[in-house]
């Protein structure tokens, strides 16, 4: 069967199972990737699947180790009391409020180039305070979500530049400003744009009737330590390489949530566990089953199929194809986007400063955390405020997103301009 | 999203559905720790591990053979790696090639044919690749492992969120299982480091004088079909280069980036001294545009969407239907080897590596591979 037909084939039958038949995404996902597989006569190929699915197996850790994180904060009453600290300290002015926001929002992303992690990490002590101060739940999710995509985009570490950089021999060098040029203003846009208006100007009675109960008082600033660590492990192999070992993001998050166990009120770390597989199962599966349809597109032909597709744009469509087909590709997988598409229109775009091209491809890849079928950032957005339904989420999403996607394509058509001051 | 209720029956299913999926792939994954055999020429001298070199490597993953040939004379001492990527078949082919056919003249020559020996006991997730591809020969089929550019996760894990190579580079966290990211490598570093460190240690201790280093890149890679060579090598790569351009092969320099860090061509030259060079060949099988992956992709290299996005102008070679054979990208490889050698005899005559039988590129290119390899087991 030609490639293009197995691709068109393996989204029917996904189609079909997720929306018709209402089967959970992921097995809807590894079932149409093993359709692929026995429509190009490959077989039921187990080995690929499995292969497939293992190159997610670091991020449904780090989904798996945060998801229990958030569930230690709320289990030990710390997460209430830092909603409580942080409402004390921004109640005042909104402005003021969503701009530190965000940048809290953004930090664990900025430090360790995951959207996930600034979510999960960032999102749980933020999503409580917005929606106390009267933001609506679901543009709470929104900021939350676009607040761990920027963070991902940020400098210092932008691993989707490091995978495209990786590709075109650009050391990852000489690359704030150019990053802090689209960030910045989007930065601040953006939790306006979602959050302005519906925030509210609130007193101090008002806060403190809102105000959430605080351990501090029992506790005081072991309240804290979890965050310390998680801190200290995040940014310390970076500050003091040898000295502070990287155990990688999902053994930080178990560190942090350890440390949890013993800084609020007592609970069950067992039974806290087991309720965090059980949230973390779904997505997890997701991207299980997302490794294994990417496998088999590229094992029957069909990712070779749809890249050249992309790239046998005319040259004047060649801006519209990034911008469509980096955040579509992106839906399967954002890193993959910038390493099957991002390299190739890394060489396409040759002639231009390649700092300025590599940190607009980057800003416009990042929108593929929003991008169904793995949605990753509207996912985790979601999970955050507790809403079943993403799609709600990324409802609130879209103008910010046009906003960032204007930026990256914006940055990209003045890159010679530019090119003299940056 | 659908609530799938669960009941012991199901669970019991499912367990054993797991049960029976985790058998079948493990086995398949098993496969691969076993090494191909490599059947040395009458002209091997010794055969030693690299954790000779660094015995801390010793009964890791990371060990890896040396094949050593001595000549009657003394005189230069060169060392070629091939494998440094596992996915890049020409280097360990053409490494395989030498082992199994030079005698030495003159001068010492160090192969180490599979120079991250834990990337070859695993496949590249998402890539759909073949475990292992076919060599025709005369009396049957060679198989060679397939592997991947990185270290198995299974020894070296987790990754860093940002890797900080030894030489001071900032990369992306995999790239810490990327032997060629990982020079002149930590003693106590991470399993890829101290491989990268055990290869500079052989290089210390057994005073080599040029270090060439094995590698494929995708068609649309800027650096391709390419002699890429540290700047106290640049006379003995344009020596080569001439002397390959006139063997009728297509090739280039590109001098190392001085600001590209953690690469053999770069820190051979800077923390050792020696002449470091780099060869590359286009390899289809690797690259993001690549049809369906095969045994056939890698060995006969034709694939229609390279060929495609070569008349479209997005490669840095051309690509024609007729595809790029593996055969051809050894040859291009041993006729640099050869070269090389010639230069470094033209420049420094005391320091000459003299090999003889080497499988001449245009015998290899008419007659393919398999005249010049060790039947199969």
């Amino acid at each position: 069967m030609p490639e293009h037909l197995v691709f068109f084939l393996m989204v029917a039958v996904f189609v079909v199972l997720a929306m018709a038949a209402k089967f959970p995404i992921g097995i809807a996902l590894a079932l149409s990737a093993l359709a692929g597989s026995l429509a190009a006569g490959q077989g039921l190929s187990l080995r690929h699947l499995i292969e497939g699915s293992f190159g997610y197996f670091d991020t449904i850790l780090i989904i798996l180790t945060a998801t229990l994180f958030i569930k230690v904060l709320k289990a030990s009453g710390i997460l209430d009391s830092v909603t409580a600290l942080l409402l004390k300290t921004f109640y005042k002015s909104r402005v003021m409020l969503l701009l530190a926001v965000m940048l809290i929002l953004m930090f664990p992303g900025m430090l360790t180039g995951s959207s996930t992690a600034a979510i999960l990490s960032s999102g749980p002590l933020i999503a409580p305070v917005m929606m106390k101060m009267g933001l609506p739940r679901l543009k709470t999710g929104a900021l939350v979500c676009m607040g761990g995509i920027l963070g991902m985009i940020a400098p210092p570490v932008n691993i989707l530049i490091m995978i495209m950089g990786g590709g075109v021999d650009m050391p990852y060098v000489g690359l704030t400003l150019p990053l802090l040029f689209i960030i910045v203003p989007l930065a601040v846009l953006t939790p306006l744009v979602i959050g302005y208006k519906d925030l509210r100007v609130i007193g101090r009675d008002e806060m403190l009737a809102i105000l959430p109960q605080t351990l501090f008082p029992k506790y005081g600033f072991r309240l804290y330590i979890p965050f310390f660590v998680l801190a200290f492990f995040m940014v310390g192999p970076g500050l003091f390489p040898g000295t502070v070992p990287d155990i990688g993001i999902p053994g930080v998050f178990v560190a942090a949530s350890l440390a949890g166990i013993f800084c609020g009120r007592s609970f069950n770390f067992f039974r806290v566990t087991q309720k965090a597989v059980e949230e973390a199962m779904p997505i997890m599966a997701i991207l299980a089953g997302v490794g294994m349809f990417i496998q088999v597109m590229t094992l029957t032909g069909a990712r070779g199929w749809t890249v050249m597709s992309i790239l046998s744009l005319p040259s004047f469509l060649l801006y519209l194809g990034i911008a469509l087909s980096m955040p579509a590709f992106g839906g399967v997988s954002t890193f993959g986007s910038a390493s099957i598409l991002g390299i190739p229109f890394m060489l396409a775009l040759i002639n231009k400063n390649a700092l300025l091209t590599s940190s607009a491809l980057s800003t416009i890849t990042g929108l593929g955390d929003l991008v169904p079928p793995a949605a990753i950032s509207g996912r985790f957005a979601a999970q955050v405020i507790g809403e079943p339904h993403f799609f709600k989420i990324l409802r609130h999403c879209l103008l910010p997103a046009l906003l960032q996607l204007a930026a990256g394509i914006g940055m990209l058509l003045l890159a010679p301009l530019l090119d003299k001051f940056i | 999203m659908k609530e799938i209720k669960g009941n012991k029956l199901s669970a019991a299913f499912f367990f054993l559905l797991t049960l029976t999926v985790c058998f079948f792939s493990g086995r398949s994954f098993l496969s691969l720790h076993q090494p191909e055999a490599i059947f040395p020429g009458p002209g091997l001298t010794e055969q030693k591990m690299l954790s000779s070199y660094f015995p801390a490597l010793k009964n890791t993953p990371g060990d890896t053979a040396v094949y050593f040939f001595r000549g009657k004379e003394e005189g230069g001492r060169v060392l070629i790696l091939g494998g440094t990527h596992p996915n890049e078949p020409a280097g360990l082919v053409t490494a395989v090639l030498l082992i199994e056919n030079i005698r030495l003249e003159r001068g010492s020559l160090f192969i180490v044919p599979r120079a991250n020996a834990s990337g070859f006991s695993h496949s590249d997730p998402q890539e759909g690749n073949p475990q292992r591809f076919a060599v025709p020969t005369p009396s049957g089929q060679r198989l060679f492992r397939l592997g991947s550019r990185l270290t198995n996760p299974v020894h070296q894990w987790p990754d860093p969120a940002i890797y900080v190579n030894p030489a001071g580079q900032k990369l992306s966290g995999m790239e810490a299982r990327n032997l060629n990211r990982c020079y002149p490598g930590r003693a106590k570093g991470n399993l890829t480091e101290k491989v990268a460190w055990a290869v500079m240690e052989l290089i210390r201790r057994e005073n080599i004088d040029l270090g060439i280093d094995l590698h494929e890149s995708a068609p649309e890679y800027p650096v391709i079909n390419a002699i890429v060579f540290h700047e106290n090598s640049s006379e003995l790569a344009a020596l080569a280069l001439m002397d390959i351009q006139a063997q009728g092969f297509d090739i280039r320099l590109e001098a190392s980036p001085a600001n590209l860090r953690g690469l053999s061509h770069r820190e051979w030259g800077d923390h050792a001294g020696v002449k470091a060079i780099l060869l590359e060949t286009p390899n289809a099988s690797h690259g993001r545009l690549k049809g369906k992956p095969s045994s056939s992709l890698i060995v006969e290299g034709k694939d229609k969407f390279y060929t495609r996005a070569s008349r479209l102008g997005w490669l840095f070679v051309p690509y024609g239907e007729e595809g790029i054979p593996l055969s051809l990208r050894v040859a291009r490889h041993l006729a640099g080897v050869e070269a090389l050698l010639a230069s470094l005899e033209a420049l420094e005559p005391e320091k000459s590596v003299i090999c003889g039988n080497i499988p001449p590129p245009h015998q290899v290119i008419e007659k393919g591979l398999g005249p010049f390899l060790h039947p199969p087991d």
